[in-house]
């Protein structure tokens, strides 16, 4: 069996506004940008993605997807009306369970879930509608640990990889995630929407000039700070699980599109090894 | 028009998913040997409590239901389905089917936003109820047979600070209680939150949850702390106990953080009565209690009415 690898790295928008309501002209570069992603994963040829959600929040450990076929219909706890969320996807059981198996053994706690209605979450469903539409690629879903610092997240980044290449897959691997947290807390229509305020815009844009610049590692080392600036979603963790898959060193990175969701920032990056 | 509604009682009515499973109901596919018995002992007094008063409405303000904008009522006449606890999932997955009192979530919502909050109707039929509203009101009242109220936490007091979340939870408890006395309903209120909320970072052991010689409190300083708001409780100091209450929650991480307990004190008046603690333990560490304040004149003599 050829040795597996990571063909594509993404980081998408987990909101469900770049894709509900299904006809609306709202957030165009963003949308644009999620279907440039789409497609290029598709051509990409992947077996597998693999998919770290920050809103699948864990407390104990991580936990990863082990149903084989999950399906059901999802309504967003606070963007219900914007529509519903319905899934049917396949797991690719071996590779989560070869994560996990490879995460325990470098001391994390990991557990597999394999329950009937199990919620899986927006941040999930959102990159699975933009990069498998449909669901004809099989996925591993991984949760976001509420306690878990950058250690962690690289631990069980590389243990992914680790994973891909023994099982010798071809796999996408994606962070569901946005950027800078701070959001509006009134009503706004969709003209009126931006990044909240101009720290956060100058942070997000500081932090993606130097993702492009190919400065995976160096950007790495200020997402700690850049987070307790920004109220960035989970701390951008993300960042750190994705980095730990993909290898800081040798990423290279494209920004697809960037913008704001509801005053909070958001953008499609798209990684090469 | 309706008869002037009251609120009938309060109930601190924690929601860890642990106590429906140690339970065993028919709603719930996992099976215990039992476990957190002394909590569970506490809710049949509430139920029993509840029996009796046969309140129109039970209302939960439930901090698993987060908001980002605004506070959002329960609008939809029944919710039914299958809730799978994404933390606990080996423990809760609970078959719920309820009536909501959308006549009383259409008023709720209208008297908030004449408090000038931001204020939302779910009206999603397919909507997941929140493993918080369900395991308070099973705890409650496991037959359902009670129309809920379900009330989201709005994040202000994470976002902004606990003072200004304090002050939209005051805001929404006068604009429950009016909903409720405008409506004519008679209402049990349900704060669904932890006390101190420190836990374990694993589970002791995953195969035998219920293994009770492994739950004990996070520590000796977070015990300390919930018998003294307990305490203030109990001896009906509500002034000293909303002066307490941000420390308690700076120093345990107590869940009251989410908002609650503010709201439905509120809601009741800020009554100066005693309540009474049904019972208190930990699950995987953290500090549970069940606590009721009976506004009803049977309980406190005429001078209830002025807290009723």
């Amino acid at each position: 069996m050829p040795e597996g690898q990571i063909v594509k790295g993404y980081i998408v928008p987990g909101m469900p506004h770049v894709m509900l309501p299904r006809e609306s002209s709202s957030r165009r570069e963003l949308r644009e940008a999620c279907r440039v992603a789409g497609a290029n994963a598709q051509e990409a040829r992947p077996d597998v993605l693999v998919i770290f959600s920050t809103q699948w929040i864990s407390v104990l450990g991580h936990l990863v997807q082990a149903r084989p076929n999950p399906t059901g219909l999802h309504v967003d706890e606070n963007w219900y009306d914007l529509g519903n969320l319905p899934y049917d996807f396949h797991t690719d059981l071996d590779l989560a369970h070869r994560t996990i198996d490879v995460a325990t053994a470098a001391g994390l706690q990991v557990r597999p879930v394999d329950y009937d209605g199990f919620p899986v979450d927006t941040g999930t469903l959102v990159a699975l509608n933009l990069l498998n539409p449909k669901s004809q690629i099989p996925v591993v879903c991984i949760s976001c640990n509420i306690y878990a610092g950058r250690e962690e997240e690289l631990k069980l980044g590389h243990a992914a990889a680790d994973a891909i290449r023994a099982l010798g897959r071809r796999a996408v691997v994606v962070a569901s995630s946005g950027l800078s947290g701070h959001y509006f807390t009134r009503e706004i229509t969709d003209d009126e929407d931006r990044i909240a305020n101009e720290q956060d815009d100058a942070e997000n844009r500081k932090l993606l000039d130097l993702i492009a610049a190919g400065k995976c590692a160096h950007a790495m080392d200020l997402v700690s700070d850049y987070a307790a600036k920004t109220g960035a979603d989970m701390q951008f963790k993300s960042y750190y699980w994705l980095m730990g898959a993909l290898g800081a060193e040798h990423a290279k990175a494209r920004v697809l599109g960037y913008g704001s969701i509801w005053g909070s920032g958001a953008a499609v990056i798209e990684f090469t090894v | 028009m309706a008869d002037k509604g009251s609120i009938v009682c309060g109930f601190i009515a924690p929601h860890p998913p642990h106590l429906v499973y140690g339970e065993n109901p028919p709603q719930n596919i996992p099976r215990s040997t039992g476990g957190w018995e002394v909590l569970r002992w506490a809710y049949d007094n509430c139920r029993e409590k509840i029996r009796r008063l046969k309140p129109d409405v039970i209302i939960v303000h439930t901090p698993h239901w987060m908001t980002l904008v605004g506070h959002h009522v329960s609008r939809v006449p029944r919710l039914k389905g299958l809730s799978v606890d994404p933390i606990f999932p080996h423990l809760f997955r609970y078959n719920f089917d309820t009536a909501i009192d959308v006549e009383l979530a259409d008023a709720v919502h209208d008297e908030a936003r004449a408090e000038g909050l931001i204020a939302r109707k779910m009206t999603n039929p397919n909507f997941r109820l929140d493993y918080g509203t369900i395991v308070t009101s099973h705890m409650l009242n496991p037959g359902w047979d009670i129309p809920i109220l379900s009330l989201s936490a709005n994040n202000s007091p994470y976002y902004f600070s606990l003072g200004v979340g304090i002050e939209e939870m005051y805001k929404l408890g006068r604009a429950t209680r009016r909903a409720v006395e405008k409506t004519g309903r008679r209402a049990v209120l349900a704060a669904s939150n932890t006390l101190s909320h420190f836990h374990f970072d694993r589970e002791p052991d995953p195969n035998l949850p219920e293994d009770m010689s492994k739950e004990h409190v996070f520590s000796h300083a977070n015990y300390l702390w919930d018998m003294r708001v307990l305490d203030l409780m109990r001896q009906g100091k509500m002034d000293e106990l909303l002066a307490v209450l941000p420390e308690f929650i700076e120093k345990t991480g107590a869940e009251v953080k989410s908002g609650g307990l503010f709201w439905m004190l509120a809601a009741m008046g800020f009554p100066k009565i005693p309540a009474r603690v049904h019972g208190y333990w930990s699950v995987i560490a953290t500090g549970n209690a069940v606590v009721e304040w009976d506004l009803t004149a049977d309980a406190n003599g005429a001078g209830a009415a002025a807290h009723a």
